[in-house]
């Protein structure tokens, strides 16, 4: 079973980075405020909520990350 | 759910909302930190109120972002909270607060949120320790079962080694990580030299490791070739869980008192520049403004007495427990508790959750302070600890000569199985526990020793006014004086009434509200001095200097005068001379049959201690069919009420929300105060009654009789498995890995059955 | 209604979507026109006519390839990409390397079609492309996991949708096993030889198929349902909060189940029982998300009446259940004493293959196509509905079938003289079959002949419907 030699550690490794994983996302707020997450996605989906800022539509992505919808 | 707010002037919004971007007054809800780009970013978080359903969330959400400035809004539809990224150099608290009520909503600072945010990091952390425990123990399981599985020959040893190293890499993160907290307390308090709880535990865990980590590199060596990382990260993943779980439990408590006081209406009586008073809320206060203070009220914030002299208690501020003098001109502190007289003071520094939050640290402090049962426990826990200690290292001797290889194995399992983690947590996990069953019930609970004499209260003491009968009285008659003219009755009234307005009694408050609601009553009416004289009544000097007297009508006329049969009086006039009396109806709560009922179910005997007047109070007694303790009495007379229950052997619970009641609270050995009673009275209370149903009492006791069961249930369950394994871990018949799994289990054993309690 | 884009607003990137979702109603139909053929050639072994390229060792690849990759495939690239976008509210991170995707996975899907049936073959189950078609697969996928992650990495909400969690484990856990179990030294364009070998090769390749069963059709797929089923449905999770723990504790357990393949074979029984421990383990995250989902209906199990997209949904996950109970109760030693190598395997792969993975795919593209072309419903709803009806008679004859045949193989070949001879021949077992696979096969042809309505469903709504751009919702955020 000398494929264990490359099965275990690399299941070791594994196990590692998805720690490394969950504490990104533990402590980047993932898993703050759960409740409303789940409804967030019925919200209108593809279509405006609020006025355009023309000036910000040239650059979307490197607007701020906001936590709203 | 209630407003926090009273009657916040919306139109002229600027000025109200100034006092939120006092830099003094932002750091308690705000908090700075460097944004991208270097420059300062404000982190603020703000109370909301006016939502009714979590698309209110959104609504809020938009609405601030809208405002240039804003970087981020996060709203809690839940918590009810806003969480606001914003740019000083572009805006300020004021606009965004003014963007939440223009989109129909309202907002004040969340004073709770460092509280809150220390609760949050302490949350995450423990769930960072447990994730990386618990998944770290479940690939060390997955790399243990071939071995525990493969028969003898069956694998290669090279296979063998390489499993154990993988189990190896695996528990690393586990001990030095997640196991942590047990190495580090072990660590203090070893430094103190004393032997606490986490001394076995992280002994055991180390031991193991190390044991372990010498049979993975050097299998033929002194630690024999068993390897137990499985054992090791099931165990430390079992603790820190039931660590966990009582973790959530004294958040839950802890924020329930948050939610429970910020609901109490937090408010001033503002004099207005034309004298009269408004009621307003604490935040709208401004420097410069002139308050008027109660009897028993707190200072809304830091100022100057301007009128009258008093006493100020800064107790709940410096721990000073003898209320000290104020006079003209001194300063008062924000949060004490004014004591002496009602008095008027010119507002110098707004901290508008001074008093509230000084409140909440109190709570927070009783809640953290082990409690008497508790440290009988640790008491018990210590010797027991060095024997544990003693037991191991005799069984390792002993087993050294018998077969050693087994030796560290089996003063391991003796460490580990014994920990008595049950023992100390039996205590604190049931009462945080029940004390969050009593935050559901409405009773929120201050001192967590007060369950213990609440299991076993025979007696309770309440009050006639206000807790058996309405707050609300109705004015039923007006009856004056010989001699009183027409035209002087309506300036009498109007006189009474702002006499009235310095006392948060009831019958001050019911004078109050025949006025109607701050109908402009012509500020001054020129009285000076004002005193209040607890079960008597106010008395104060008018503008010639005359004494006039507001109450009793044998205070007022300085003389025995007949009681008024049914109806409440309160009596108005110069000392000596009675001009009107205001006769007032007062009627029974709808729940209060049932609620005497529900108490003597539960095994207390209600019993009747009021100062009113005993005709009556008789007949409340008759309708509830009450015994009379005291009837007239004076708060002297109460203390002695209480003592004589206490001298015929009964525990004694009381009820009070008076200005007087605090000295009779504090005698009591359990003590409730009304939701909205003097603050005085909350303040030394045991527990309150923020929903002021005396039903609650009922539930509470019965919850405090079956968390002293369940202490007991406990600390039986520690003894009984301790005795059952300790002998088998000497006599070897128990691996390390059954003593992690019974002592992981027998702590999550205990901590399951405090739970409980808290449904 | 979807707004027309206004000049400099922002669009989704939806032509990939749009694209793989049509190819993946399309390969569908091939996929599972091919497995009907192939179960037709169990019962009518003629049918190859003798044509090498039709023989049923090389058409029994093809099929499972084209279900798996080409129309599950195609499914998720088209769900993924699709909810991806609306739930991190920004477009694609790079649109053209999206488009380099589909149009390379055609060319892998093509390729197969070719390559198979001409007999070349690894002869590892389901990953038989040879090398040449391994490395497109591995760049196609590295393209992919940039495209996905680096939407995920310019997202404008903060909270990433557990939906974006199960289908990010996919990518990642499909991109690992691929790389490692398709480890080949080539010796020619068309004929490489694993780098691993014996029963070293057997436990990476078991270790592979159950990893691709358990990341690809079932994490990946069950990323789809976490976003469609709350779409459809118009309410939210059961608990979110349960959906996380749910993702989590799947990631635990998959890893090492693997074993349960090669029960009693030469692999040591140690790996075995760890294999089979680790399986029923499996039971208790899988059962937590079914419930999840289906519990998402509380309070609205009315909707089932009436919407047939829903029952796609709803039923996807009852089957889910289903196959995810039967699996672990199948990796325990006895039971799989008699059911190895029969075709109670077969019953429990399509109850899992055409009950969840199939109805999921369905109901999501029933819902994603109409508004990749400016709809809000297909062409046909009634087709929807008899859709539904036509694939769940299919699929309970299917299984049925094969139960029966499966334990009735079992039982033949073990059956044992008091002497210690064979009761039965094996081809007297084979015989015995005969009738169910008849039966699977006519299971098979209707779930085929739903298909074919949802074809016909599908081009009648492009026909009828219009590209529309969809513009990124602007919450106004400022720089």
């Amino acid at each position: 079973m000398e494929i264990l030699y490359l099965l275990i550690p690399m299941s070791a490794l594994l196990v590692l980075m998805i720690i490394g994983v969950f504490g990104w996302a533990l402590h980047g707020g993932q898993f703050d405020d759960l409740d409303r997450e789940g409804e967030r996605i019925l919200n209108a989906d593809g279509e405006a909520l609020t006025g355009v800022k023309l000036e910000e539509s040239t650059a979307p992505n490197n607007a701020h990350r906001v936590d709203s919808h | 759910m209630n407003a926090p707010t009273a009657s916040l002037d919306t139109t002229a919004a600027q000025p109200d909302l100034a006092v939120l971007d006092d830099p003094q007054e932002q750091q308690r809800f705000t908090r700075w930190r460097e944004g991208r780009d270097g420059q300062r970013v404000g982190e603020s978080v703000l109370r909301l109120s006016g939502m009714y359903c979590a698309a209110c969330a959104d609504t809020i959400e938009q609405a601030l972002m809208a405002v240039p400035g804003v970087q981020s809004a996060r709203v809690s539809a839940s918590a009810e909270r806003a969480r606001i990224e914003w740019d000083p150099s572009r805006t300020r608290v004021a606009e965004m607060v003014q963007a939440i009520r223009r989109a129909g909503y309202d907002a004040v600072p969340d004073a709770a949120a460092p509280a809150r945010a220390l609760r949050q990091a302490e949350h995450r952390q423990a769930v960072w320790r447990l994730f990386v425990a618990w998944f770290c123990m479940m690939q060390v399981m997955m790399m243990a079962w071939p071995i525990y599985v493969a028969k003898p020959g069956e694998m290669a040893p090279d296979l063998w080694q390489l499993l154990n190293w993988g189990s190896w890499v695996l528990s690393v993160p586990v001990v030095w990580w997640s196991a942590a907290p047990f190495l580090k307390g072990a660590w203090r308090s070893l430094r103190t030299r004393r032997i606490g709880m986490d001394v076995p535990v992280a002994l055991g865990v180390i031991v193991t490791f190390v044991a372990s980590s010498g049979a993975t590199f050097d299998p033929g060596g002194i630690f024999g070739h068993e390897v137990y990382f499985d054992s090791l990260t099931m165990f430390v993943a079992f603790l820190l869980a039931g660590r966990y779980l009582e973790m959530r439990a004294r958040h839950r408590v802890a924020s329930a008192l948050e939610e429970a006081l910020a609901r109490m209406p937090q408010t001033a009586q503002r004099v207005r520049a034309d004298g009269s008073l408004e009621a307003v809320s604490v935040h709208a206060l401004r420097p410069g403004d002139v308050v008027q203070v109660a009897l028993g009220e707190s200072y809304p914030a830091d100022g100057e007495l301007i009128e009258g002299q008093t006493q100020a208690d800064e107790s709940l501020l410096s721990g000073e427990s003898r209320p000290v003098s104020r006079q003209c001109g001194d300063a008062l502190v924000g949060g004490a508790v004014n004591v002496g007289a009602p008095v008027r003071m010119r507002v110098q520094r707004v901290g508008a959750d001074t008093r509230y939050e000084r409140i909440v640290a109190l709570m927070q402090q009783a809640l953290t302070e082990r409690p008497a049962l508790a440290r009988s426990a640790d008491r018990w826990a210590r010797p027991f600890l060095w024997a544990v200690l003693v037991l191991a290292l005799g069984a390792a001797l002993a087993w050294s000569l018998v077969d050693p290889s087994r030796a560290v194995w089996v003063a391991v399992s003796v460490l580990i199985v014994t920990c008595p983690c049950a023992l100390s947590l039996a205590a604190p996990s049931a009462l945080v526990a029940a004390a969050g069953g009593l935050a559901r019930r409405g009773v929120l609970l201050q001192r967590l020793d007060a369950l213990e004499a609440l299991a076993r209260v025979r007696r309770l003491f309440i009050d006639k006014t206000g807790t058996l009968t309405e707050d609300r009285l109705a004015l039923r008659d007006l009856q004056r004086g010989a001699g009183v003219a027409d035209a002087e009755l309506d300036a009498l009234r109007v006189g009474a009434v702002v006499l009235a307005r310095w006392s948060r009694h009831p019958l001050s408050r019911a004078l109050v509200q025949t006025v109607g609601s701050d109908e402009a009553v012509p500020g001054e009416g020129g009285w000076t001095q004002v005193r209040e004289q607890p079960g008597q009544g106010l008395s104060a000097l008018d503008a010639q200097g005359r004494e006039w007297r507001l109450g009793r009508a044998s205070w007022v006329a300085d003389a025995p005068v007949a009681d008024g049969g049914d109806a409440l009086q309160v009596a108005f006039g110069p000392r000596g001379q009675v001009l009107l009396t205001f006769c007032f109806e007062e009627r029974l709560r709808e729940d209060a049959a049932a609620a005497m009922a529900a108490l003597r179910a539960a095994g207390i005997e209600p019993a009747l201690l009021s100062g009113d007047a005993p005709a009556r109070v008789q007949r409340v007694a008759q309708r509830l069919d009450l015994p009379v303790a005291q009837a007239g009495a004076t708060p002297e007379r109460k203390l002695e009420a209480v003592r004589e229950a206490q001298a015929r052997g009964e525990v004694v619970a009381m009820v009070g929300d008076g200005v007087n009641d605090a000295p009779v609270l504090a005698q009591a050995d359990v003590s409730f105060a009304m939701g909205d009673g003097a603050l005085v009275a909350r303040v030394h209370a045991d527990a309150i009654l923020p929903s002021q149903k005396l039903q609650a009492l009922a539930d509470a006791r019965s919850i405090a009789a079956r968390t002293m069961g369940v202490v007991r249930q406990n600390i039986a369950w520690a003894a009984l498995y301790n005795l059952a394994c300790i002998p088998l871990a000497l006599a070897g018949w128990l691996p390390p890995w059954a003593a992690g799994l019974g002592m992981a289990t027998s702590s999550l054993l205990v901590v399951g059955n405090s739970l409980r309690l808290a449904r | 209604m979807a707004q027309a884009a206004q000049p400099g607003r922002p669009v989704y990137s939806d032509a990939p979507v749009r694209l793989f979702a049509l190819a993946a109603v399309l390969w569908g139909v091939v996929g599972m026109f091919v497995g009907v053929f192939i179960a037709a050639q169990l019962a009518f072994p003629d049918l190859t006519f003798g044509i090498p390229w039709l023989s049923y060792g090389r058409l029994r690849p093809l099929h499972t390839n084209a279900v798996i990759f080409a129309f599950g495939g195609c499914a998720l690239f088209a769900t993924s990409y699709h909810v991806v976008q609306r739930t991190c509210q920004t477009r694609l991170f790079a649109p053209g390397l999206a488009m380099f995707t589909f149009i390379a996975w055609q060319v892998v899907i093509v390729l197969a079609a070719i390559s198979l049936p001409l007999g070349y073959t690894s002869g590892k189950e389901y990953a038989e492309l040879e090398w040449p078609i391994d490395i497109l697969i591995a760049v196609t996928w590295v393209s992919y996991a940039i495209v996905f992650f680096g939407t995920v990495g310019i997202r404008k909400v903060r909270h990433i949708y557990v939906a974006n969690w199960f289908f990010g484990a996919f990518i990642i856990a499909v991109a690992l096993l691929h790389i490692v179990n398709s480890a080949a030294i080539p010796v020619s364009l068309t004929k490489s030889y694993s780098a691993y070998a014996g029963v070293q090769d057997a436990m990476v390749q078991w270790w592979y198929g159950h990893n691709a069963v358990g990341f690809f059709l079932t994490a990946g797929f069950l990323g789809m349902m976490y976003y469609y089923i709350p779409k459809q449905a118009e309410r939210p999770v059961y608990s979110y909060r349960l959906s996380i723990v749910h993702f989590w504790a799947l990631i635990f357990t998959y890893m090492w189940a693997g074993p349960h393949h090669l029960h009693y074979t030469a692999l040591p029984d140690w790996t075995q029982s760890v294999g089979m421990i680790f399986s029923l383990v499996l039971l208790a995250p899988s059962w937590g998300g079914m419930i999840n989902g289906i519990m998402t209906l509380s309070g609205a199990w009315h909707k089932l009446r009436d919407d047939a997209i829903l029952k796609f949904l709803i039923v996807a996950l009852s089957f889910y259940g289903m196959s995810t109970f039967e699996g672990p109760m199948m990796s325990i030693k006895t039971v799989n004493a008699l059911s190895h190598y029969t075709d109670w395997t077969v019953g429990h792969v399509h109850s899992g293959a055409l009950g969840w993975v199939g109805m999921i795919s369905i109901g999501s593209l029933y819902f994603l196509i109409p508004r990749m072309f400016g709809r809000k419903t297909m062409y046909s709803t009634r087709a929807i509905e008899l859709h539904f009806w036509v694939a769940t008679i299919g699929i309970v004859l299917y299984i049925a079938a094969m139960w029966i045949a499966g334990v009735m193989q079992g039982l033949m070949w073990r059956a044992v003289n008091p002497d210690g001879t064979l009761v039965y021949s094996f081809v007297e077992s084979v015989k015995a079959s005969y009738p169910f696979y008849i039966i699977r096969m006519l299971g098979g042809l209707l779930y085929l002949t739903g298909m074919v309505i949802m074809l016909w469903n599908t081009i009648m709504t492009v026909r009828s419907g219009k590209v529309v751009e969809t513009p990124v919702p602007m919450v106004t955020a400022h720089a």
